[in-house]
């Protein structure tokens, strides 16, 4: 918790015991969050051959309509090379901000601090494989208490869907790593139902209940191989995860496993604070997932609602649950839609809307009042597609303005014209989360006021 | 105001003492402070040879989730290891400030007075000024915003993110705490954890 001060209107102290609000509402709950308007969205994008430089790299959007360059990129660093960028994440304190790719398992280590609109590269891990014992393809860099939580896709040994999870300290120091349990090493799990697959993809706390929950996917033979050969392979098919873990946060146990079949992906968590809840979609079967703590204290999953028409495969993807746990916008990648679900019966979530965001659509970030909700198009660099149909946009950044009813277009950045590539996770920056713009000494006793 | 879980009795039942492992996360750091004393000493004379808990507070603060969540909790774990014979006087609290201003050795002497129970090796620790803190506040990740005006006077008020730390006999920090998750039970069973490790260590003296 940010202890307040001054700046107490623009950032959240309390994650932890009270409804907060943000993409803000999908972050740990352990992070610092922006309550006021955010000023840039940092966007880990991936690298298209033949578009700029064709290297991944992290891109900044001025969001601040004070700003003069309001809606315009105004940094951009690249990574020399393409490393299937795909999803990043702050430390609780916001200073650094981790991204990683899923083909080479780097991950890199941004500074967001020191100067906000130009971030400026700090670290890259590069021995990820080596520390973890074998982990391939970071993919959720999730803040704990001074130190980050990274899950995994893949192994190393037949770069199938079972993995593990890594502890890195905030500065990129190795601590721990631990493999999904499987039916051949269950480490004390519970085994609820037919599947114990050992496979990973997105991690959530609910520190209150000491309970970490984790979801799982594909290994890397799949999610680099290109989408059609893969859906036309029946065995490949076969290798998608089917659970979800609950561990015992403290311990880093595995305590049960949950059959969720149809690979379940992003986890969003309910804020509320008698809420024993989280929510997650399957890719495959198309449906919202409740994972959920019964009346005896048990962790349960139950499919709560469909998603479009499973037959045409709409492939639900990012998730985002606002501030108040009444809603929850999915993303259908394949259709490219967002549709937003009532959830405030969480056994129960209504379809209420959807609107049309592209070809198509992955991730979705709201900002802290739930006003402002950001959209990206990219998923895989073998699974994106590669053309668009009239009248929708293919690699996007957008923004949209909603008002409880609809969603109003407020500007949209095609990436390949700007020559950037494919944007995918988004992370929001804030001046007021360092003090402003003057620069304070670790005591804030020694200022250094901006250059300009 | 929805107070932090740490005021509450704790609504899991914690894993045991000692069937968990809590992974080195680096070295605690030095540096040069102050004691309640106003004797200048270096960090390391307080950590080390016994588990400690070390919080960053001030003394002023006034949020009931910041500062005097951490220094209610701290307390809470001193009487529980303290009514365990085998656990009494075989740990150490370390509260640092990081408003050397305000908090004097006088102040936080006052201040840790309330706290401390008896000889309990309670430790309230200040600094010079900047030059002595900051690479302290910079090693432990702790950073602190002052708001000031538009002249660059302060206003008065700061703000900073709250994190205990757990450290072992050997100054490794061992477990990080911040408000979700600080509370009096799991960090006194970490200190039992750390305690029941050292135990279980072999003696250099015996050469087993």
């Amino acid at each position: 918790m940010i202890i307040r001060g001054f700046f107490s209107a623009l950032i959240a102290l309390a994650v932890l015991v009270q409804p907060t609000s943000a993409d803000e509402t999908c972050m740990s709950p352990y992070m610092a969050k922006i309550v006021g308007q955010e000023d840039y969205v940092y966007i880990w994008t991936l690298g298209l051959e033949g578009v700029g430089d064709g290297e991944d790299k992290l891109v900044t959007v001025d969001v601040n309509p004070d700003s003069e360059t309001y809606a315009q990129v105004i940094h951009s660093i690249s990574m020399g090379g393409r490393h299937e960028a795909h999803h990043s994440g702050l430390t609780d304190d916001r200073r650094f901000l981790w991204a990683s790719g899923l083909d080479t398992s780097k991950i890199f280590i941004f500074d967001v601090h020191t100067d906000p609109a130009a971030p400026k590269l700090h670290r890259t891990i590069d021995d990820f494989v080596e520390k973890t014992g074998g982990v391939v393809g970071p993919h959720t860099n999730y803040a704990l208490p001074g130190r980050m939580l990274i899950t995994g896709l893949s192994n190393n040994r037949d770069h199938g869907g079972r993995t593990g999870m890594a502890e890195y300290t905030n500065g990129g120091d190795f601590i721990t790593s631990v493999w999904m349990p499987t039916d051949d090493n269950l480490q004390g799990a519970e085994k609820s139902g037919s599947f114990a697959d050992g496979y990973g993809y997105d991690a959530r706390a609910l520190p209150r209940r000491n309970v970490l929950v984790t979801s799982s996917f594909t290994g890397w033979n799949n999610y680099m191989m290109n989408l059609g050969k893969m859906m036309g392979d029946a065995e490949a098919m076969k290798r998608f995860g089917n659970t979800v873990v609950i561990w015992d946060l403290h311990s880093r146990k595995p305590k049960k496993i949950l059959d969720v079949p149809g690979a379940p992906l992003e986890i969003r968590c309910a804020w509320g604070s008698r809420s024993n809840y989280c929510f997650t979609t399957t890719a495959l079967t198309s449906k919202v997932w409740l994972i959920y703590e019964d009346e005896a204290g048990e962790w349960q999953a139950k499919a709560v609602a469909d998603i479009g028409d499973a037959s045409k495969i709409p492939l639900p993807v990012d998730i985002s649950i606002s501030a108040d746990d009444n809603h929850l916008w999915i993303n259908t990648w394949n259709d490219g839609l967002t549709r937003l679900y009532d959830i405030s019966d969480p056994f129960a979530p209504k379809q209420i809307m959807e609107e049309q965001i592209g070809e198509q659509v992955n991730m979705v970030s709201q900002s802290w009042d739930g006003e402002r909700v950001y959209f990206t198009s990219s998923l895989l660099a073998n699974w994106d597609k590669t053309s668009a149909s009239e009248g929708n946009d293919l690699q996007y950044f957008k923004l949209y303005k909603w008002d409880g009813n609809s969603l109003t277009p407020e500007f949209n950045l095609d990436f390949v014209e700007l020559g950037l590539g494919a944007p995918h996770q988004m992370r929001f920056g804030a001046h007021a989360l360092y003090g402003g713009m003057t620069a304070q000494s670790p005591s804030g006793l020694v200022t250094t006021p901006p250059a300009h | 105001m929805v107070l932090a879980p740490g005021y509450a009795p704790l609504s899991f039942t914690p894993p045991e003492p000692g069937s968990y492992a809590l992974p080195a996360m680096g070295s605690a750091a030095d540096g040069a402070v102050i004691d309640s004393d106003g004797n200048s000493a270096q960090l390391h004379d307080f950590l080390g040879g016994k588990p400690t808990v070390l919080s960053f507070i001030f003394t002023t603060c006034d949020d009931v989730n910041g500062c005097p969540l951490a220094t209610y909790v701290m307390r809470s774990v001193q009487d529980a290891l303290q009514a365990d014979p085998a656990t009494a006087n075989k740990a150490r609290l370390v509260s640092f400030s990081f408003d050397p201003v305000f908090d004097t050795p006088d102040v936080i002497d006052a201040y840790g007075s309330q706290f401390r129970a008896g000889e309990f090796d309670w430790q309230f620790l200040t600094t010079e000024g900047a030059t002595t803190l900051d690479p302290i506040l910079n090693a432990y990740g702790q950073w602190v915003i002052r708001d000031y005006d538009e002249n660059g006077e302060y206003m008065g008020t700061m703000s900073h993110i709250l994190r205990v730390f757990l450290i072992d006999e050997s100054r490794q920090i061992r477990n990080i705490y911040s408000t979700s998750f600080l509370h009096a039970d799991t960090v006194a069973n970490d200190v039992r954890s750390l305690l029941m490790e050292a135990a279980a260590e072999p003696s250099a003296d015996t050469g087993s």
